[in-house]
């Protein structure tokens, strides 16, 4: 027999604002939930599952899968329960965090918390990429954020680069142990900064292996950058209050999950020479049916060519293809349990 | 031959795949592939109108796209019916139309199946322990914060003026507190907890083994997909 709290997971009950992060679109009007008409955190940008191929998708599928393993690995080799709850509820600290934005002065519009270098501050990087990619998952199952063949793309783009790049090589460095004001303050900036660009950077790349979109890859990244640079910005400094007030009232929070030693430049490593090794496969296998095609279609202005990579019965099929969907509708009320239409 | 949760989760996932694999211009079979998520609609009993209602929040980044692929090719790809239809037309169509079609099943899998059913499937697909029981407790615990936060932040709205009283330096305190009263919220979690016989996972049930039942589910979808896929 469920519990009560376990009932309520139909998705239009799911309290959270929906507005969560880190690469975020600024330029088109919003209708997601935010508290305030011009919140920057409440228009959004995750990768889809629409602009991904299954080779791009599959690629990063399995480096944020491995990312996990590895992270839950190290966690069950600490063997430390104790901050098994504080996950759980600092994922959940995220998600209510964004509910209360900040103004920004002169531009108008507000902003909110962002979370992944937060999280690494306070858990390390194994716990936060967890509780990073636990709140992602929320997001894509109940808030269609991304998509599951998305999912590690987005894992990887909003998780991956500030926890276990910007986290130990920007924060850390610049910041050091002492965490003086002027070190932390330039240490929670470039780190915010650096994460989201290098996340934006991310999704430009996997936008463009995966063909789906015409955007050109330097102007899409052109446009990118600047907005995420800003955003950086604003994350940084938001980043750096919350965290200058928790040293003040409670520094243990920030200190107690120091590990010395770790291969953190193997990570490092790894991590760039699986992006290495995407971007040569993935430029195999799009290049023989598209990307030839492509090129020749967009240099020579080619119309003949446009015409027979657009299938003959795209449209001239669609009768058929919405025969096949009141078929399957049909189905679907064969196939419904009766209790369904009784309780309505 | 009956499927489970886990079975479910498999089939949404290879469908997922199976519409992402549909060439750019392929509208037809984009909309034949809809027949998982129509299927799914009407054998739960889901209203159309609570899923309409999230698909109409489509992500602004869609969108962006599939306006970029209309502006940018321009190029006439095909006449039907004595309309000419550019390659971006057909390419933006095909964006959104993979997107409403993947994001439907997936809705419709979040609307129709309990979220502890949903993680009790993935522990079963074998995802680390600490990542199902992270994510059953983080959905246990944004009810509570959602609370703390909503009270906080109408406190603070009503000792403002305008814009004036929510600037940065004054909301810091305010998350800062938030965060203070989450840690001391999961150190008493944890007591209860440990006090309850925690050992570090919420579900300790061993999976079972893929049953037939399970495996022919999941087969005959998959063969259904990639008959659509070869029909249009």
């Amino acid at each position: 027999m469920p519990t009560a709290f376990e009932e309520r997971s139909l998705m239009h009950n799911f309290p959270l604002n929906r507005g969560s992060t880190y690469l975020i679109f600024m330029l088109l009007p919003t209708n997601q939930s935010s508290s305030h008409p011009n919140d920057l955190g409440g228009i959004i940008m995750h990768m889809a599952d629409a602009l991904v191929s299954p080779v791009v998708g599959g690629a990063f599928w399995a480096l944020s899968s491995t990312l996990i393993g590895w992270s839950a690995k190290e966690i069950s080799r600490e063997n430390d329960p104790r901050k098994t709850p504080l996950m759980g509820v600092l994922g959940a600290f995220i998600f209510a965090a964004q509910m209360i934005n900040f103004t920004i002065p002169g531009t108008g519009s507000s902003g909110h918390l962002g979370g992944g270098l937060l999280l690494a501050a306070l858990l390390g990087p194994h716990r936060a990429f967890i509780t990073l990619s636990s709140v992602l998952i929320i997001q894509c199952l109940f808030f269609a954020d991304g998509g599951v063949l998305a999912l590690g793309c987005n894992i990887f783009n909003i998780a991956f680069f500030p926890i276990f790049i910007a986290y130990p090589f920007i924060f850390r460095l610049i910041a050091g142990s002492a965490l003086s004001p002027v070190r932390l303050a330039a240490g929670s900036i470039g780190a915010a900064t650096a994460g989201l660009l290098m996340g934006a950077s991310s999704v430009v790349l996997q936008t463009a292996l995966s063909g789906v979109s015409d955007l050109p890859f330097t102007t899409f990244l052109l446009f990118m950058l600047p907005i995420h640079l800003v955003i950086g910005l604003v994350e940084g400094v938001a980043t750096w209050a919350v965290v200058s007030f928790i040293m003040k009232t409670e520094p243990g929070l920030l200190t107690g999950h120091e590990q010395p030693g770790r291969p953190r430049f193997a990570i490092a490593a790894i991590a760039l020479a699986a992006l290495l090794a995407l971007f040569l496969l993935s430029s195999f296998a799009s290049s023989a049916p598209d990307g030839l095609e492509w090129s020749i279609i967009h240099t020579r202005n080619n119309k003949e060519v446009q015409r027979n990579r657009v299938p003959a019965n795209t449209l001239s099929g669609m009768p058929g293809a919405l025969l096949v969907l009141g078929a399957a509708g049909g189905a679907g009320l064969l196939c419904r349990p009766k209790r369904v239409g009784a309780a309505k | 031959m009956k499927g489970t949760d886990r079975s479910t989760l498999l089939v949404t996932a290879i469908f997922i795949v199976a519409v992402v694999s549909v060439p750019k211009f392929d509208l037809a079979a984009v909309t034949a592939l809809g027949a998982y998520p129509v299927f799914l609609l009407t054998s739960s009993g889901t209203a159309l109108r609570t899923l309409s209602g999230h698909l109409l929040k489509l992500s602004p980044f869609i969108l962006f796209m599939a306006a970029g692929n209309l502006l940018l090719d321009r190029t006439p790809a095909m006449e039907f019916m004595g309309a000419t239809f550019t390659g971006g037309m057909l390419s933006s169509a095909v964006i959104l139309a993979k997107t409403t079609v993947t994001l439907s099943a997936l809705l419709l899998i979040t609307l129709s199946m309990p979220f502890h059913r949903i993680c009790r499937a993935l522990a079963e697909l074998h995802l680390p322990d600490v990542l199902v029981t992270q994510l059953l407790l983080l959905y246990r615990y944004s009810w509570v914060l959602q609370e703390e936060a909503s009270s906080m932040q109408r406190a603070r709205n009503l000792r403002s003026f305008g814009r004036r009283g929510k600037e940065l330096r004054r909301t810091a305190p305010l998350l800062g507190s938030l965060l203070m009263r989450t840690t001391g919220r999961a150190e008493r979690i944890y007591r209860a907890m440990e006090a309850r016989g925690f050992s570090g996972a919420l579900l300790l049930e061993e999976p079972a083994a893929f049953s037939a039942g399970e495996l022919g589910t999941t087969t005959l979808w998959a063969l259904g997909f990639m008959m659509l896929r070869l029909i249009f």
